[in-house]
């Protein structure tokens, strides 16, 4: 590829490629990362069978520790590490991973393409912009995987296939133009290049072992060995003609599920496991500028059956620390009957975020109140939280009552005019007084005040209340607000305290 | 001697005795005898512990000025777990914006002091208010910090009993009314001896406010009992 040709072909082809960046991230451990990361690091392993006999393909990073590798028996590592889970591929659940990452890495790009086993791809030129420059890019794209229990590569190169295949390498790069692409695909294996056998066998047998002494044949002689369909394949690796990739549409809704690796029912655990959908939910959100109002959780039990879980919020959210902080006050409210043995989450209610122009002048958090009132009600109820609120009725038991908590950034209405004097807590029922010659007593005689207070309304409504209300105390000094009913028996209550 | 003492006053981490200390961050009682024995009124961002008689004691009627002024704070005042209905025209009438009031109730047990750090440590509420039965002293020092990290005065009514243990409240105060008032002994604060038997006289407020007599359908005199 050093002669004159190849080169006027590839700036022909330049401006097609040149202006597109191409983020490739591999997930090297992906068939083991599908199963929720255990909280307690376990040593686990994925056994596969290799031509009929079952070896061990992948170990976590504690299996690694306690001696157990890739291409060893199974019963070998077990004998090393007795506490070794073994587990089996599942490969439903890792496109749906792999379709649940495409819906994270959304927020990264606009144009993602899950790339089924392993690898995603993303068109990242905007983003590099956005988050300036690659290297910084890449720390956000690790600073959230790795949190999640993913291992990753990344590498961003001019060509959707010089990045995937340079991903597989399993060392990050970030390649400059067709050159820098070109350079870093030299010293690649030919055996990383998906050729049909009998062209591999040729090209071996000319004593050919990388790809950059196979670029230097020249084209007419290659395009004879191999082919047309493997020359068109170098061509889009290079970058010399277009590639375009199919791009990702996300689900119109969210659901997805994750299956626990040890059973659990541990507060702590299931939420190491949910951290995971939450955060592939937040991706989703992101790129579609929504939010999500309810999350319903179903905790699968086996044969005892599920919990589910409602969590409904004030006003739709994105954000996953929200939504986690939310769970956790949920799950340790509960009490499960079996252990979990799977995770899933669905999301209703989409919208759009509110506020979010109020964002720019007030900050990350428009209404900071919401927080600690869905805390409250996430744990104690939606009705254990309430305000206050007068009520224009002169029967004291209607004159004030529940009402829902206003928010704190409204400014008061001014409070009504100042009346007869009122007790600042009211008793749910009013309490019959006995009486010692005539005197109302509550532990001895009280002391009546001078004033009274005849309260008679109520009459349109049936409720009708003829009474006439003192203040009064008690020996120990305790301010209490009475009434006598006006109409015979005349018997005393007690309906309130003055604080 | 006096080289001693010029070399202590040189410090302002050392307070002495003799001197009073004044706290800027305190929040005036409404109450000018107080705010003298509390050096400058309620402390912000802790725990004060009032203990009463009981619902009718005076607690909260002590602490009403002082939570009308919170309640220009556009944060709310919290009642966690109040004993019984906060009454809406009894309390608006000492000043309190209603609108700043957020009740919590929950009939779970145990689950009262949780919402009680929650709403100390929110930085939403200026003030919360508690009425905790038993409390350990691990429970009230979880509040207390949340309460610094809130920003938050933590109100804990407290039986009189509970006098006799051990707190590790900022303050702790304990009310009563007697014929000419309120009256309180300064059980522990900061900076400061414990002082007993403090007159307190009536709010402006209270003094202020037109009696049920001056209405003119309340002109009949008292029934003979």
């Amino acid at each position: 590829m050093r002669g004159p040709a190849p080169r006027r072909r590839r700036t022909a082809a330049a401006p097609i490629a040149s202006g597109m960046r191409w983020l490739a991230i591999h997930l090297p451990a992906l068939p083991l990362e599908v199963f929720a990361p255990a909280a307690d690091g376990a040593p686990v392993a994925l056994v596969e069978p290799r031509r009929g006999v079952p070896r061990i393909r992948l170990c976590n990073r504690q299996a690694l520790a306690g001696g157990a590798a890739p291409g060893m028996g199974p019963a070998a590592a077990r004998a090393l590490l007795p506490h070794l889970q073994l587990v089996r591929r599942r490969p439903a659940r890792e496109r749906e991973a792999l379709e649940g990452l495409a819906n994270w890495a959304l927020q990264f790009s606009s144009q993602v393409t899950p790339v089924p086993p392993r690898s995603l791809l993303l068109e990242a030129s905007g983003s590099r912009r956005l988050f300036g420059g690659d290297g910084p890019l890449f720390a956000a794209v690790r600073g959230q995987l790795e949190p999640l229990g993913h291992q990753c590569t990344l590498v961003q190169a001019a060509t959707p296939l010089g990045a995937l295949l340079l991903a597989r390498e399993g060392q990050d790069l970030q390649l400059t133009g067709l050159d820098g692409l070109r350079q870093a695909l030299h010293p690649l294996p030919l055996e990383r290049i998906p050729l049909p056998r009998q062209a591999r066998q040729a090209l071996h047998g000319m004593g050919l072992a990388c790809l950059g002494e196979l670029l230097r044949l020249p084209r007419a002689g290659l395009r004879q060995r191999l082919g047309a369909g493997p020359l068109d394949w170098l061509d889009r690796l290079l970058g010399r003609i277009p590639d375009p990739q199919p791009v990702f549409q996300p689900a119109p809704r969210f659901e997805r599920g994750l299956d626990l690796l040890c059973e659990s029912r541990q507060t702590q655990a299931l939420l190491f496991a949910a951290k995971r959908l939450l955060a592939e939910l937040g991706g989703f959100l992101q790129a579609r500028e929504l939010g999500a109002q309810t999350l319903h959780w179903r905790l699968g039990q086996g044969a005892a059956g599920a919990t589910e879980l409602r969590l409904g919020l004030l006003r739709p959210e994105r954000r996953p620390e929200h939504f986690m902080a939310l769970l956790r006050e949920r799950l340790e409210g509960l009490t499960l009957e079996a252990p979990v043995r799977d995770l899933a989450l669905r999301a209703e209610g989409l919208g759009p975020l509110p506020g979010a122009s109020l964002d720019l002048f007030e900050g990350p958090d428009a209404q900071p109140g919401d927080r600690l009132l869905e805390r409250l009600r996430m744990r104690l109820g939606e009705r254990a939280v309430s305000g206050l609120q007068w009520a224009a009725d002169h029967r004291p038991e209607r004159a004030s009552r529940r009402a829902p908590p206003q928010d704190p950034q409204q400014t008061p209405a001014a409070a009504p005019l100042a009346g007869p004097p009122r007790p600042l807590w009211l008793l749910p029922r009013p309490q019959r007084l006995e009486t010692l010659r005539g005197r109302p007593c509550l532990h001895g005689p009280l002391t009546l005040g001078l004033e009274r207070e005849r309260i008679e309304t109520g009459w349109w409504d049936g409720q009708e209340i003829r009474r006439d209300y003192f203040e009064a105390r008690t020996r120990d000094g305790e301010r209490l607000w009475i009434y006598r009913q006006v109409a015979p028996p005349r018997q005393w209550f007690l309906h309130g305290y003055f604080g | 001697m006096t080289e001693l003492s010029t070399l202590l006053e040189r410090r302002s981490d050392l307070w002495r005795g003799a001197q009073p200390l004044h706290r800027a961050d305190g929040l005036a009682t409404g109450f000018a005898a107080l705010d003298a024995a509390l050096a400058g009124g309620w402390p912000a961002g802790a725990v004060t512990e009032l203990l009463s008689a009981g619902p009718g004691g005076g607690a909260l009627e002590l602490l009403a000025p002082a939570l009308a002024r919170l309640s220009a704070q556009r944060r709310w005042i919290a009642l966690v777990q109040p004993p019984f209905a906060p009454y809406a025209p009894g309390l608006g009438a000492t000043g309190i914006a209603l609108e700043r009031l957020l009740l919590v109730r929950n009939e779970q047990p145990g689950q009262a002091l949780w919402a009680l750090e929650q709403c100390l440590g929110s930085g939403n509420c200026s003030a919360a208010l508690g009425w905790p039965g038993g409390l350990s002293g691990k429970a009230l020092r979880r509040l207390q910090l949340a309460a610094a990290e809130g920003r938050c005065h933590g109100f804990l009514f407290r039986p009189v009993a509970a006098a006799r243990e051990s707190s590790p409240a900022a303050l702790r105060l304990a009310v009563r009314r007697t014929a000419g008032g309120l009256e309180a002994d300064i059980l522990k604060r900061r900076g400061g001896w414990p002082q007993y038997q403090l007159r307190i006289s009536q709010p402006e407020s209270a003094e202020a406010r037109p009696c049920a007599g001056q209405r003119p359908g309340a002109a009949e005199p008292p029934p003979r009992l």
